[in-house]
């Protein structure tokens, strides 16, 4: 063993946090509900952490606002940087209490674009230990990558994935050559109905849990807890 | 998996959840009228499509985890002495995608205060402990995640012991033989010294050091949390024991913890993992159960009625 002259200082762990949030017409019964949790979610995060006796070194949260490129590409996505907490909860604050159900068209809406987005998201690199969770708030199946209403819109970002193979190759697994998360720190969390690709998705794709929702009902406590206690006893 | 589920045979009773599972979602579930504890592996996931290198990769994987499992399962017996006290799993198979893993249901109960323990009960809690650990050492093997949220607490009547319960070696590897670094389970408060400095990447820890002497260090904390109610001090600068003791500062353990004890925890908390001792030695400690008595900070002068307070480094303001 080296001598303790040699100590590297505390271990540093890195969360990172991408809430993907539907702000369609449809969420209107649940979309307080699910802001409140957004804006609540630091402190509460933090609380149980302190119970533990465990320190997040460096906690970024990001939101991604999704509606539906095929109904109105102008506000098919909002988003935020990732942004610092707690020097940067303000902004964050600030964007979600804004959000305001609009819009959507059809019921597919464009969730697999924004989880597209959240997956290649600038996640954290360093430190020495890293938590990346993705979190899913839906009550809708979603479109097919590209479709051909979607990617017709000025908006659509064109550097998305052909197609769902690709995005789960992006996404990937154990000692794969092409994902762009980093396996052991991955969480995907979905919060959406039993449909197309929500399904699909939580049965194929590894580090992945689904709590299934229906229209009208929402994100429920409990829910949120869990992802707060799948962080916090995960590190 | 969902309630009202059924996976081979198995009939799922209680909402899953991935509460305190980390990579895992687990609920209840009963066949034959018996009662079970089922969990469903997050990672890794048979491959249903893709390319050729895509499945090929991820059924490689796949094979890696069964044979692990299966090897943990095939080591481990329950009818071992002492077996009865580790939680083996009875099942364990994929449907779908998903890995399953079968295990007996435990009725836990809440940690029970120190002090309303006697030190002979606290042996015994702390004993069923280490002999289920000493069983997963006696195949040279390490938990790697060792700690409170992965001990249950059993009380089978009223009256009876508590006795202790070794759940989740789903993490478990060879000794000196450790996942890679940013795939090794562990805890951040319970970790051992090498294991803070093999996950920070320290180019000169080796992996061999990553011995069973890893989860000695953990049940030093465990065993101090278990007869105090606390973990040993380690400063405000440090995030963990582990950071403290791998800066050169001492834990510092309950004074009011009889000196063979003190001295118990002192050596399983030293930095380097040779100098910690084995299972044996604390098991040889603890069949005493005096060592287990937390002495009050309040000393009683004898033949009067008048308690006098001493002031110890812990009560000063």
């Amino acid at each position: 063993m080296t001598s303790v002259d040699e100590y590297r200082g505390n271990l540093r762990y890195a969360v990172d946090i991408v809430l993907c949030i539907d702000v369609t017409e449809s969420m209107a019964p649940v979309l307080e509900t699910v802001k409140k949790s957004a804006l609540t979610f630091h402190e509460r995060l933090s609380m149980v952490m302190r119970q533990k006796g465990k320190e997040i070194s460096r906690l970024r949260l990001k939101v991604i606002a999704f509606r539906d490129f095929g109904d109105f590409a102008e506000d098919a996505i909002e988003e935020t940087d990732f942004l610092v907490f707690p020097d940067q909860a303000d902004e964050f604050d600030g964007f979600v209490r804004r959000l305001r159900p609009s819009g959507g068209g059809d019921e597919p809406e464009s969730g697999l674009e924004a989880l597209a987005l959240a997956i290649d998201a600038p996640w954290e690199r360093g430190l020495d230990r890293r938590r990346h969770v993705i979190v899913m708030f839906t009550d809708a199946s979603a479109h097919p990558l590209r479709s051909p209403q979607a990617v017709s819109a000025h908006t659509y970002p064109q550097h998305l994935p052909q197609d769902m193979d690709g995005l789960f190759e992006q996404w990937g697994y154990a000692k794969s050559q092409t994902a762009v998360m980093e396996n052991s720190a991955k969480r995907l969390v979905i919060f959406a109905p039993d449909a197309f690709p929500w399904t699909d998705i939580t049965e194929e794709w590894n580090m992945t849990l689904h709590f299934p929702s229906t229209a009208g009902h929402g994100l429920e406590e409990l829910e949120l807890d869990e992802i707060i206690d799948t962080i916090a006893n995960s590190l | 998996m969902r309630s009202g589920d059924v996976i081979r045979g198995y009939r799922i009773v209680s909402e899953p959840t991935n509460s305190g599972g980390g990579r895992c979602v687990w609920a209840f579930a009963e066949r034959d009228r018996r009662r079970y504890f089922i969990k469903r592996f997050l990672d890794p996931k048979r491959p249903k499509s893709g390319s050729a290198a895509s499945v090929r990769l991820r059924l490689q994987a796949c094979e890696e985890f069964e044979r692990r499992h299966q090897a943990i399962m095939a080591r481990l017996r329950p009818d071992a002495v002492g077996g009865g006290n580790l939680v083996l799993a009875f099942d364990f198979f994929h449907d779908g995608a998903s890995y399953y893993k079968v295990t007996e249901r435990i009725d836990a109960v809440r940690t029970p205060q120190p002090r309303s323990l006697t030190p002979g009960e606290k042996a015994v809690l702390l004993r069923t402990l280490a002999f289920s650990l000493g069983l997963l050492h006696s195949i040279d093997m390490v938990h790697g995640d060792l700690k409170p949220g992965n001990v249950l607490i059993v009380k089978k009547r009223q009256g009876a012991f508590y006795t202790a319960k070794l759940i989740d070696f789903d993490d478990a590897y060879m000794s000196g033989r450790p996942p890679a670094s940013e795939d090794i389970a562990g805890d951040l408060v319970y970790g051992a010294p090498e294991w803070r400095r093999y996950v920070q990447g320290d180019e000169e820890m080796r992996p061999e050091w990553l011995t069973t002497r890893a989860d000695i260090f953990a049940l030093g904390l465990l065993a101090h949390h278990y007869l105090t109610g606390t973990l040993p001090g380690f400063g405000d600068r440090f995030g963990s024991p582990a950071d403290a003791v791998n800066a050169g500062v001492a834990l510092r353990v309950d004074d009011r913890l009889d000196e063979p004890m003190k001295r118990l925890l002192g050596a399983m908390t030293a930095r380097s993992p040779g100098a910690r001792p084995g299972i044996a030695t604390f098991l040889q400690t603890l069949k005493n159960p005096a060592v287990c008595e937390l002495r009050s900070r309040y000393a009683t002068s004898p033949g009067s009625r008048v308690r006098i307070s001493v002031r110890t480094k812990e009560n000063q303001p």
